[in-house]
C-alpha cells in the first residue's frame, strides 16, 4: 500500500499549482486512438479529453507510448512512413485526421517543443521569426520584430538575448536553447503547445526556469507535457494521464492521481515499483 | 627456369606448413599444452619460407638482366667497342640479344655470334643458379623453423608480427609510388623549365607545342604558354558544373525528401549504373550525338558552332558528374539531424520549406565539399575531352567554340614521335605537374570543408 501521509507531505513541499481547472468544452478530444508502427501496436484504444488553458501531463515508464500519443496530436507521426493512426482526434470539434485538414496548418495551431533543444543553425532572431515568416503572419519588418520580441519575452529569454539577436541560436546554453525553441513554437500563436520531455536534457536550474515558464504559458495555451519526472508532473500540471504498455491506465486531476490513485498500476508506478 | 623457381617456392611453403603443423600436433598428442594453435605453427613455417625466398627470386629476376649485359659487354673484343658511346653500345647489345633469341638478320660478325652464345649460356646458368639458391635457402629455413617447434614457442605472435610487417609493406607501396610519381614529375618539369622560361609557361598566351623534333620537319615555331589550355579546361569544367550541380542537387533533394520508398529503390541503383558507365562511352556519345545536335541547333538559329564544342564535351561530362554530386549531396542531407527536420515540420513548415530553409543550409558545407571533388574530377577527366573537345588551344571563353584542355594536350604531346630531350614532350610533364597541383589544392580545400562540416554535429 502507498503511504498516503508520506506522499501528502512530499506533495506539499512541491510548488503546488491550481488543482481546480474549470472544466468546459475540451480543447482536444481523442477517442479510441490506436497507433501502429509497422506490426507493433504502440497505442491501444486511448480516449482522453484535454482541457483548454490547462497543463496536462503524460507520465509513464519508457516505451509506454506517451510520446507517440503526443505526436498524434499534431500529426507528426505522418512524417514516419511506417506509422498508422486510427480513431478520431478532435481539435475544437474538428477532426484533425480529416483529409480536408492540412497538417501544415494544423502544426501552426498545435506547436511542439522537443526533448533535445533543436534550434536551427541560424541567428536567434531568425529562429523565432521562422514560423511567422513561413505562415505570412507579419506584414512588415516592424511587425515581425514585435512578434519576435513578444515571443522571446514570453519565453523569458528576451533579457538574456536582446543584445545579440544576430548571434547563432546554437551558441546559447542548453536551457537558453530550449527556451528559444519554446519561443519559436509560440511565435506562430498556437492554441495548443505540445512538449515532449522538454527538460530531460537540462540541468536543475534551467529546468526550474522552463517549468516556471510552462506555468505562465497556461494562461494562454493548452499545454500538454510528456515527462519522466513525476515531481515535474506534480509541480506543473493540473491534469495527469498515466500510460502503461500503450494503454491509458488512469486520467484525472494531478492531485488525485498522486495522492489517491485508483488503479494499482498507477500506484505501483508513482511509488517507484514499476517503470 | 623462373617457373621452376616458383614451383620450388610453392613446394617449400606447403612442406613447411605441413611439417610444422604435424610436429605441433605430435607435441599436443603427447599431452603437452601448446601456446599457439597448430595452424599457427604451420603458418609460421610457411610465411618464414615464402617471404624471404620470394624476395630473393624477385631480386634475382630484376638484377640478372643488367648483370648479364655487363658481363657480355665486358667480354666483347676491345677493338669492336673501343670508340663507341653509350647509345651505340646498347644498340650492339640489342643486336646480340636478338641473335641469341634466334632472330638473325643479315650476316653478323663472328664476335657477335660468339657473344650471343655466351649470353645464352649465362642466362641458362643464372636460371639454374636461381633455382639452386632458392631451393637451398628454402631447405635451410625449413630446417631452422622445424627446430623451433615446441610447446612454449609463440607461433601466433610470430605470425602476427610477420603479417603486420606485410601490411606495413603494402601501405608503403602506395606511399612510395606517390612519392616516385611526384619526383618524376618534378624532375621532368625542371628539365622543361630549363628550356622554356617559367614566366613564359605560366603567363604566355600562346600554346603551339608542335615544334620540329627532327631537322627538316615542317612544324610551328613552338610556344609554351599554358594560359589558353588552362582557360579551355576551366571553360569545360564550368560548363560541366553548370549542368551537373543543379541537376545533381535536385536529384539528391528529391530522392532524400520527396521520393516514395519504391521510386527511391529504383532510382538509386540506376544512378549508380550511370556512375559506372565508362568515360569512353560518354566520349563517343558526346562526339556522335551531342556535338552534331548542338551544331544543327546552332545552324537553325544562325549561330556559328564549331564541330568540337566545349558545350558538347562539358555537357556530357556534366552528365557523368550527376551521380557523383547527387550521392554526395544525399549523404550530406541525410546527415542533418532528424531533430532539425522535426523542429521545422512541427512549426508548420511544408517539406519544401523545411528542405530549403533548414536542411539545405545545414548540409551546405558537405555539398560544397562534394562539388569541389567533382571539380577536381572534371579538371582531370581525360577520355571525354580527348574524344569530344578540340586540339587547338584557342584563348576563348565561348562555349560554342572549340577549346582544348590540359589532359588533352598531355595525351597529344605524348602520342607518336616522342623523344625526351625536347620541350614538346617535356611540356606534357609540366602540364601534368600543374594539373597535379591544381587538383591537389582543390582536394585539400574540399577535405577541409568536409572535415569542418563533420565537427558540427558530432
Amino acid at each position: 500500500m502507498v503511504d498516503m501521509a508520506a506522499m501528502g507531505t512530499t506533495m506539499k513541499d512541491m510548488h503546488q499549482t491550481d488543482r481546480n481547472p474549470t472544466m468546459t468544452e475540451p480543447k482536444i478530444s481523442a477517442k479510441n486512438v490506436n497507433v501502429f508502427y509497422g506490426e507493433t501496436h504502440a497505442i491501444k484504444d486511448v480516449t482522453v479529453d484535454i482541457a483548454d488553458k490547462t497543463v496536462t501531463a503524460f507520465i509513464g515508464p519508457s516505451g509506454c507510448g506517451k510520446s507517440t500519443f503526443l505526436r498524434c496530436l499534431n500529426r507528426m507521426n505522418d512524417t514516419i512512413d511506417i506509422a498508422r493512426v486510427q480513431g478520431t482526434i478532435l481539435l475544437d470539434g474538428q477532426d484533425i485526421y480529416d483529409p480536408r485538414i492540412d497538417p501544415v496548418q494544423l502544426r501552426a495551431q498545435v506547436g511542439m517543443v522537443f526533448q533535445k533543444p533543436n534550434p536551427f543553425p541560424k541567428s536567434i532572431y531568425d529562429n523565432v521569426a521562422y514560423g511567422p515568416r513561413i505562415h505570412g503572419m507579419a506584414a512588415n519588418k516592424a511587425e515581425l520584430d514585435d512578434i519576435v520580441e513578444s515571443s522571446l519575452r514570453r519565453a523569458a529569454l528576451w533579457n538574456e538575448v536582446k543584445d545579440r539577436l544576430d548571434a547563432p541560436g546554437t551558441g546559447l546554453s542548453g536551457g537558453q536553447q530550449q527556451r528559444l525553441c519554446i519561443a519559436r513554437a509560440i511565435a506562430t500563436s498556437p492554441e495548443v503547445l505540445l512538449m515532449d520531455e522538454p527538460c530531460s536534457a537540462l540541468d536543475p536550474i534551467a529546468t526550474a526556469q522552463v517549468e516556471e515558464l510552462i506555468d505562465e504559458l497556461r494562461a494562454n495555451y493548452s499545454v500538454v507535457i510528456v515527462t519522466h519526472s513525476m515531481q515535474q508532473a506534480a509541480r506543473v500540471s493540473q491534469k495527469t494521464a498515466f500510460f502503461h504498455l500503450g494503454q491509458l491506465v488512469e486520467f484525472g486531476d494531478t492531485g488525485e492521481i498522486f495522492t489517491n490513485p485508483r488503479d494499482p498500476r498507477t500506484e505501483s508506478y508513482i511509488t517507484g515499483r514499476i517503470g | 627456369m623462373t617457373s621452376a623457381a616458383f614451383i620450388v617456392l610453392l613446394a617449400a611453403t606447403l612442406t613447411g606448413y605441413w611439417l610444422n603443423r604435424r610436429a605441433a600436433r605430435e607435441i599436443r598428442a603427447r599431452g603437452e599444452r601448446l601456446h599457439s594453435l597448430t595452424t599457427y605453427h604451420g603458418l609460421f613455417a610457411a610465411l618464414s619460407v615464402l617471404v624471404p625466398v620470394l624476395v630473393v627470386i624477385l631480386a634475382w629476376l630484376l638484377l640478372q638482366g643488367p648483370v648479364i649485359d655487363r658481363i657480355v659487354l665486358s667480354g666483347l673484343p676491345d677493338e669492336a667497342i673501343a670508340n663507341l658511346d653509350v647509345n651505340e653500345r646498347s644498340l650492339i647489345l640489342s643486336e646480340i640479344k636478338s641473335i641469341a633469341s634466334g632472330r638473325v638478320f643479315g650476316t653478323p660478325e663472328e664476335w657477335k655470334l660468339a657473344a650471343a652464345d655466351r649470353l645464352n649460356d649465362l642466362r641458362n646458368l643464372s636460371g639454374w643458379l636461381m633455382v639452386a639458391v632458392s631451393a637451398l635457402l628454402s631447405a635451410v629455413i625449413l630446417f631452422v623453423t622445424r627446430r623451433r617447434v615446441s610447446a612454449g614457442f609463440r607461433a601466433r605472435d610470430a605470425v602476427e608480427r610477420i603479417v603486420s610487417g606485410l601490411m606495413i609493406f603494402c601501405s608503403l607501396v602506395a606511399i612510395f609510388t606517390t612519392i616516385g610519381i611526384v619526383l618524376a614529375l618534378v624532375f621532368e618539369t625542371s628539365k622543361f623549365l630549363s628550356m622554356v622560361p617559367l614566366t613564359e609557361f605560366l603567363f604566355g598566351l600562346n600554346w603551339e607545342p608542335q615544334i620540329p623534333i627532327r631537322e627538316g620537319q615542317i612544324a610551328a615555331e613552338g610556344a609554351f604558354g599554358w594560359v589558353p589550355v588552362l582557360v579551355g579546361t576551366l571553360v569545360i569544367t564550368v560548363v560541366a558544373l553548370t549542368f551537373a550541380v543543379p541537376v545533381g542537387l535536385f536529384t539528391a533533394i528529391y530522392l532524400n525528401e520527396f521520393a516514395s520508398p519504391r521510386l527511391r529503390a529504383v532510382a538509386k541503383p540506376v544512378l549508380e549504373i550511370l556512375a559506372g558507365v565508362p568515360t569512353v562511352v560518354y566520349g563517343f556519345f558526346a562526339i556522335l550525338v551531342v556535338a552534331p545536335a548542338i551544331r544543327s541547333f546552332g545552324a537553325s538559329l544562325g549561330i556559328p558552332v564549331s564541330p568540337n564544342t566545349a558545350l558538347a564535351a562539358g555537357g556530357v561530362m556534366g552528365v557523368m558528374l550527376i551521380p557523383f554530386i547527387s550521392s554526395f549531396a544525399d549523404d550530406a542531407l541525410s546527415a542533418v539531424p532528424r531533430a532539425l527536420r522535426d523542429g521545422a515540420l512541427a512549426l508548420g513548415a511544408t517539406r519544401a520549406e523545411t528542405m530549403l530553409n533548414v536542411l539545405f543550409p545545414a548540409a551546405i558545407p558537405g555539398i560544397v565539399g562534394g562539388v569541389l571533388l567533382a571539380v577536381s574530377r572534371a579538371i582531370g577527366e581525360t577520355m571525354i575531352v580527348v574524344m569530344a573537345a578540340g586540339l587547338i588551344a584557342k584563348l576563348t571563353i565561348n562555349p560554342l567554340d572549340s577549346v582544348t584542355t590540359i589532359t588533352v594536350q598531355i595525351v597529344t604531346l605524348l602520342i607518336g614521335d616522342t623523344s625526351f630531350d625536347n620541350p614538346k614532350t617535356l611540356a606534357a610533364f609540366a602540364l601534368g605537374m600543374m594539373l597535379f597541383i591544381v587538383t591537389l589544392l582543390i582536394n585539400v580545400l574540399a577535405l577541409r570543408i568536409v572535415r569542418k562540416y563533420r565537427e558540427i554535429y558530432d
